[in-house]
């Protein structure tokens, strides 16, 4: 093992990082709405122009065909020079619509959509979770009917973020009439503009409303847009968890990094009720301590992950050991700045988000996170099922 | 960049766990001493494991100095290991002493406190040296006198030695980064140890019948073995990248070290804890080891010993 990085590494990030210094957008990112989405797509065709899209994505469809070691120099760089947050509706394109496609599409499907989503042409959502399909998500009801060469869908998907914006969705239905459990499903592209969706935004606690119920009433989509096999859309959602739960995290690994930088400098500077300074603070300075140690340690196991899939070819279920210390670590940093913070953090202004105030934003933010994606509780479960081989409990 | 074993390390790595597995298993410390451990380690070569060749050893490095003793944390190894292995580091200007050291005719204790006029040692048996471990300097001092009073340790594979401050005189010391190859051991012995307590309930956890059905399939036994296996990951993780950037010396090594140290006595000390409640009763028996890796933790934890500094190598301005 070693951590020497090679010239080209060193390169790509001083490259990168003169690149970044230029361009990082000086207005702030719009918090919520249709602004976000054209600001979002805006950074993404600006990175694809030139050329700081798809780091490590194949030339043929349009990335840069770069090392993994690069792809995460690159956002080591973005999260040093501020650039704007990768989690935005960029996000289902880019982390797992995108190489759901590389593993399981169509070449067809590969050459059209994936330089489509690199130079942020197409936004992506996800309908997989329904009102009673959630972390079983093998209990999915909604139906595809094949009639010809197209696929009729009715039902309902929920908590699809940023449906309203996006092009395209990877849908998850059952296409086998009486079909159980994980069989008899199919994984399709579906355009978003399809005569028969509807679409319902839902408030959360954050005030916003990029989660929504949407409604399919006689949704006719090509066959032609089925990714894998028709009935095997379990296979390629299996393929899409594998890279939501383990590579989409990894500018969010890295990201935390720099908050707890920025958590450590505040407490240098805030003091307490009591008077004394934050950081001499002993409890305040162990749990600090200890969060930071938690980032590194992320950061490490990032490193060790892409070792592991350089070597053995896949992204294995370690994914749910790192979706549970990233998001169990961002929930202890938020909880201890909203400590530090004081009135300041209550003081909250739900129009302004993650752009103001954005201690307070990624506080209601941390349940998000250990929620979406599949719940904390479920993470564990796979790990002790699939890590652990140990007796199923389900 | 490559955070991984390679061919190398691995064999390293295997190869330790294979001659420890056979003749230093963890159970052996229900009934035996390991008194005479260091003279079977030495006749293997494996003190010499980071030693440079030219002084008769291996010539590795402290990546596999960290595999040597993650490998020797899986079984709680003898804890002799790892003062005598620190003293070759600090004797390399004496090559008389690296022999002595390699050959154990010198035995090495560690000192962890000086309570008044009294230094407290820790060793398997009476030793000859003892090992001073501090942030500013590494120290070897000899034993002058034979004025050693023995005490028990609840870990009871390795006794307290108390001596007379006044009778160790100093033979060598060492003032650049040794107390981070110091912490680097601890935190790999510490991972051994969590990674030991993980598979030890994880293999109780599929046998175990209650009401029914394997006390593995309840998620009140099967989450926090998944925590389990988190923070071994975790700690694993940083204790190659906090070795390879010690080897490489890189300037955030301390900061790297302290890291992976924290999260290696955090994991040894949950999951030893852990691995005691989830076995119910059999847990706390003498006969079955799980309090052994509980006791070793026990001790690890506290050493090397005096002020502790991880905290502010975190912390610092730079980290
Ligand atoms: C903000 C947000 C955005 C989201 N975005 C999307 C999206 O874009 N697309 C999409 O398809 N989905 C999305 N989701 C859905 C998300 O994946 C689900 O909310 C999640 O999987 C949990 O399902 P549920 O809400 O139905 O909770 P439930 O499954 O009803 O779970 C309720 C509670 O029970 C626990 N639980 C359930 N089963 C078990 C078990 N077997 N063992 C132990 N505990 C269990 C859960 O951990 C949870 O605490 C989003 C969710 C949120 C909150």
């Amino acid at each position: 093992m070693d951590l020497k990085l090679s010239d080209e590494d060193l390169e790509f990030r001083a490259r990168a990082r003169a690149w970044l210094t230029r361009h990082v957008p000086k207005e702030p990112r719009p918090p919520y709405g249709e602004a976000a989405a054209r600001f979002d797509r805006e950074w993404q065709r600006k990175l694809y122009e030139h050329g700081f899209a798809g780091i490590n994505w194949p030339r043929e469809y349009g990335g840069l065909g770069l090392s993994a070691i690069q792809q995460v120099i690159w956002y080591e760089e973005c999260a040093r020079a501020g650039a704007p947050h990768y989690i935005n509706t960029t996000y289902v394109g880019l982390m797992h619509a995108g190489p759901t496609l590389m593993a399981c599409g169509t070449e067809a499907q590969k050459r059209y959509y994936l330089p489509r989503i690199l130079s942020g042409e197409h936004l992506w959502c996800q309908g997989f979770s329904e009102p009673d399909a959630g972390s079983d998500l093998a209990a999915l009801k909604t139906a595809g009917r094949i009639e010809g060469d197209e696929l009729v869908v009715n039902g309902c998907k929920t908590w699809t973020t940023d449906a309203r914006f996006a092009d395209y969705q990877e849908l998850l239905v059952r296409t086998t009439p009486g079909s159980q459990r994980h069989h008899g499903l199919t994984w399709v592209i579906c355009d978003m503009k399809s005569p028969g969706i509807s679409i319902h935004p839902i408030r959360t606690m954050l005030g916003d409303e990029h989660v929504n119920t949407v409604f399919y009433d006689e949704v006719r989509i090509p066959l032609a847009n089925v990714v894998g096999e028709v009935g095997q859309g379990w296979k390629t959602a299996l393929s899409t968890l594998a890279f939501e739960r383990g590579t989409g995290f990894i500018g969010d690994q890295l990201a935390l990094a720099e908050r707890v930088r920025q958590a450590i400098s505040l407490a240098r500077r805030v003091r307490l009720e009591s008077g004394e300074l934050a950081i001499e603070n002993a409890d305040i300075a162990g749990r600090l301590a200890l969060i930071k140690a938690d980032t590194l340690a992320i950061r490490a196991m990032t490193l060790h992950q892409i070792s592991e899939v350089a070597s053995s070819g896949a992204p294995g279920p370690k994914g749910s050991i790192m979706k549970l210390m990233v998001t169990s670590t961002a929930k202890t940093l938020s909880h201890l700045v909203a400590e530090l913070l004081g009135w300041e953090f209550l003081e909250y202004d739900y129009e302004g988000g993650r752009e103001n105030q954005p201690w307070t934003y990624d506080y209601l933010w941390s349940w998000v996170y250990t929620i979406a994606g599949g719940t904390s509780e479920i993470q564990r479960e796979i790990i002790a099922d699939r890590l652990l081989e140990l007796p199923r409990a389900r | 960049m490559y955070l991984d074993l390679d061919e190398g390390e691995r064999a390293v790595s295997e190869g330790v766990a294979a001659f420890l597995a056979g003749e230093f298993p963890l159970q052996r410390l229900l009934h035996s001493s390991d008194s005479e451990a260091l003279e079977a380690f030495a006749a293997q070569g494996w003190l010499g494991l980071a030693v440079p060749e030219e002084l008769g050893g291996a010539g590795l490095s402290c990546v596999e100095e960290a595999l040597f003793f993650m490998a020797h944390g899986r079984e709680a190894g003898p804890f002799d290991l790892f003062p005598q292995m620190l003293a070759l580091e600090v004797a390399r200007h004496s090559p008389t002493l690296v022999a002595e050291l390699l050959s154990a005719v010198h035995r090495v204790a560690l000192w962890v406190a000086t309570e008044g006029e009294t230094a407290r040692l820790v060793a398997s048996a009476p030793p000859t040296v003892a090992l001073r471990i501090e942030v500013q300097r590494v120290a070897l001092w000899e034993l002058k006198g034979k004025e050693l009073s023995e005490r028990t340790c609840l870990d009871r594979s390795v006794s307290f030695y108390l001596v007379p401050r006044a009778e160790l005189r100093l033979l060598a010391e060492e003032r650049c980064d040794l107390y981070l190859r110091a912490e680097l051991a601890l935190a790999s012995m510490e991972v051994g140890i969590a990674q030991r307590a993980l598979e030890m309930i994880v293999a109780y956890a599929r046998q175990r019948h209650t009401f029914g059905r394997p006390i593995g399939a309840y998620q009140a036994v099967r989450h926090p073995c998944a925590d389990m296996a988190v923070r071994v990951e975790a700690a694993r993780c940083q204790l190659y990248y906090a070795a390879c950037a010690l080897r490489e010396g890189h300037r955030d090594a301390a900061t790297q070290v302290s890291a992976a140290r924290v999260l290696a006595r955090r994991a040894a000390r949950d999951n030893t804890d852990l691995n005691i409640q989830l076995h119910g009763g059999l847990g706390v028996t003498e006969e079955y080891p799980a309090h052994l890796l509980l006791k070793r933790a026990n001790l690890l934890a506290r050493l090397p010993g005096g002020r502790s500094w991880e905290r502010e190598a975190l912390l610092q301005e730079s980290a």
